[in-house]
């Protein structure tokens, strides 16, 4: 009898195990798996937004939202993409950083999808065509920002000053500015990628934006003495003390705190630089182009296209769709534009309730001949990583920095790359 | 039971015996395989990667396409030869410094003086604190403009200048983690910082553990105190001696955590260790066999230093 009740009570428990099983993997496959890197404050709060409104619409698609910082994220994300089951949506980068992912593999062809939702049309062709490798296209671009001149209006005009137009102009200002005993330009270069904008600027300030690309598609080469140039002339800013001294022991914002302080008047930064201003302070924050240095060059601007991907290993495709489909559509770009102030790539939203500062950011990008991503999008991974390196070395001894044997070493970089990729 | 032949009992004996010698491997068994997934595989594979220019991504490179080409770049790697050159900056500053402090702190401490157990805890502290802990408090510390270290020197400066008239009062202190020339050694302050109550305590217990009659007795025959320390105390602290060495060796060659937190390695690499140069290239460049060449490189050293350590703590052993 006692023999006859165990083997009845293994029976139930198999048959019970079976069913959690089985119901955990039904479970599992109606959940979508979403990896974000939205960790700031302001994108965070509207990706959680984004999710909360997905919930509600799609009670029985639930999200498994996870959150990683920025920055680590730039790294996890490889492991996330091996990982089995790999996140179905993910968080990432227009240029480059995408066509790594795309040309291994492990972007889902998004086409289909595309074609569904009528994106040829709704989309702006420019960044359809940023989404396409080969035949596809992998990429769901949502958004994009412009970089620029970022200055308290306050301190301009109680110094008698504008914003620089032109080189000159903004040695002047330098030279005002920290007579008056402001720092001229703010800048954090501890994760070195704000000192990339300086160079991508300068770049294609001096050398055009035809030159800057090609040097970022690996074509041209950094001994170069256009590339040499831009070095001569960021060693010119320092020389007229235009940036916060010991920039490399602060992050961005730690730096941005000097301009909310009113101890700095300028930044050179994305329009993320919103999120972290403080509501008193925006409202005397304003923004102009790069001063033009050479004026027979066309004008080129950081413009850099964020958005989202599938996982070619994705165990959910419909409901990565699903997602991507609710992401990319025109209410949750109006959200993101209204929320955040980053402007849409879809042609159908609303732009007349944008704030004055989209507006002049849009008249930015569209007076612009070129938009370029930025140095980390535009470049390969491995070649931003060296001349990121380049440029914190530069700018933490600019004076004495041995600015040839640098240019040496990212050239011996460049062509180590550039035949990794033949061989490829 | 009574219908079991001789030969059948022999059988049994032979069976019991043969379970008996087997049972001990048994056990070992799954420690051992742990031990050889977890460690000696990962180990040798690192190896083998070491020969590949895998990206961590696409399938592994086949035997058939090895190279030596990543070691051929290291040594041509101006990277490589800074953080090089920083781990060995980094083993000499930790066998002297924190070695001659926490020395010199157990020595205080072991006597009665007022509040040395305050004392040892204080110093003991830092150790229960994360290296990523520590990092970020020191970044604090070292902030140019509103860190502690710089707002006491600036202020101390404008003080003196105050009383002084010859003196000029300073802006502005030092970039610390921010100054090419400064990042590293500000680095190891926090690090050396640590370590000394680790030191400490390695010496306390060996302290502790010293035959008091050996003392008596240099006291008796009339040794001074730098005598009874340089010709007594020290020498049977030898054993500990050692140990301190070999950890400060290899606590400096897997310096990581605080370079990471602190400057990941730069400005411009000029803080880079080889663990988080290793970090870089593997994760943030998908060059994990560059990485693993690193990796190897590293290993070689530890082992290096490490063998002899452990072939004559295997000898004395025996000598028990």
């Amino acid at each position: 009898m006692k023999k006859l009740l165990n083997r009845r009570f293994l029976v139930l428990a198999a048959v019970l195990i079976a069913v959690v099983v089985v119901a955990g993997v039904s479970a599992q496959d109606s959940l979508i798996r979403y990896a974000s890197n939205a960790s700031d404050e302001g994108p965070r709060g509207q990706d959680e937004a984004m999710v909360a409104r997905w919930n509600e619409q799609h009670p029985d698609q639930p999200i498994e939202h996870s959150v990683t910082d920025h920055e680590a994220f730039k790294q996890a994300i490889r492991t996330y993409l091996v990982a089995d089951p790999a996140p179905d949506v993910l968080t990432w980068f227009a240029g480059n950083r995408m066509a790594f992912f795309v040309d291994r593999g492990l972007a889902a062809d998004l086409s289909p999808l595309y074609e569904r939702e009528g994106w040829y049309d709704s989309y702006a062709p420019g960044f359809v065509a940023l989404a396409t490798a080969g035949e596809g296209q992998y990429f769901v671009p949502t958004s994009y920002y412009w970089w620029a001149m970022y200055f308290r209006r306050s301190i301009m005009e109680a110094n008698g000053l504008t914003a620089p137009a032109t080189w000159d102009e903004l040695l002047a200002t330098c030279d005002t500015l920290s007579a008056a005993g402001i720092t001229p330009i703010t800048i954090g270069t501890r994760a070195p990628w704000t000192a990339a904008a300086w160079f991508d600027f300068l770049n294609m300030r001096i050398n055009g934006p035809e030159f800057h690309i090609n040097l970022m598609l690996l074509k041209e080469s950094y001994t170069d003495e256009r590339v040499v140039a831009v070095f001569d002339h960021w060693r010119q800013l320092y020389e007229h003390n235009c940036f916060l001294p010991d920039s490399a022991a602060y992050e961005w914002q730690e730096a941005l705190d000097f301009m909310n302080r009113g101890e700095a008047a300028m930044y050179l930064m994305g329009d993320f630089i919103r999120d972290s201003v403080p509501d008193e302070i925006e409202s005397d924050l304003d923004f102009e182009m790069f001063p033009v240095i050479n004026p027979d060059m066309p004008i080129g601007i950081d413009a850099p296209t964020d958005g989202f991907f599938m996982s070619a290993a994705s165990g959910n495709p419909e409901g990565a769709y699903d997602f991507l489909a609710f992401i990319g559509s025109a209410e949750e770009q109006q959200f993101a534009a209204d929320n955040l102030g980053r402007l849409p790539t879809r042609m159908d939203v609303d732009t007349s309730g944008f704030s004055e500062a989209q507006q002049k950011g849009i008249g930015l990008v569209q007076s612009a001949d070129y938009v370029a991503q930025f140095y980390d999008r535009d470049t390969t991974p491995e070649m931003a990583e060296a001349g990121l390196n380049a440029f914190a070395e530069f700018i933490s001894d600019p004076m004495n920095a041995d600015v040839t044997a640098l240019l040496e070493s990212l050239e011996a970089d460049r062509v180590r790359i550039a035949a990794e990729q033949a061989a490829e | 039971m009574t219908t079991i032949s001789a030969a059948q009992r022999g059988a049994q004996r032979e069976r019991r015996r043969m379970r008996i010698n087997a049972t001990p491997y048994l056990f070992l068994l799954v420690p051992l395989a742990v031990y050889f997934i977890w460690i000696v595989f990962p180990m040798l594979f690192s190896v083998y990667l070491s020969l590949t220019n895998w990206d961590g991504i696409s399938p592994i490179p086949a035997p058939n396409a090895l190279s030596l080409d990543n070691y051929n770049r290291l040594f041509t790697d101006r990277d490589f030869g800074v953080s090089f050159g920083n781990n060995v900056k980094w083993m000499i500053v930790f066998l002297t410094v924190p070695t001659t402090v926490g020395l010199g702190l157990a020595m205080i401490f072991n006597t009665d003086i007022r509040g040395s157990r305050w004392f040892k805890i204080s110093f003991y502290a830092p150790l229960i604190l994360s290296f990523v802990v520590i990092g970020t408090i020191w970044a604090w510390i070292y902030e140019p403009r509103a860190g502690l270290l710089n707002s006491v020197i600036v202020g101390v400066s404008q003080l003196l200048a105050s009383i002084f008239p010859f003196v000029t009062p300073l802006e502005r202190g030092p970039g610390w983690l921010a100054d090419r020339n400064l990042a590293l050694w500000s680095i190891m302050g926090a690090a050396v910082w640590r370590q000394c109550g680790y030191v400490m305590i390695l010496y306390l217990a060996g302290l502790k553990n010293l035959d008091p009659s050996l003392i008596e007795a240099a006291r008796v025959d009339g040794a001074n105190g730098w005598q009874l320390f340089r010709r007594v105390i020290f020498p049977l602290l030898g054993p500990i001696t050692t140990v301190v060495i070999v950890v400060s060796v290899i606590d400096s060659l897997r310096a990581f955590d605080l370079v990471q937190v602190m400057t990941r390695g730069g400005p411009g690499g000029a803080s880079n260790v080889l663990a988080n140069f290793m970090y870089i290239e593997a994760f943030n460049n998908y060059n994990f066999g560059y990485g693993a060449s690193i990796a190897v490189v590293l290993l070689g050293l530890s082992l290096f230093i490490v063998v002899p350590y452990l072939y004559r703590t295997v000898k004395t052993e025996l000598e028990y």
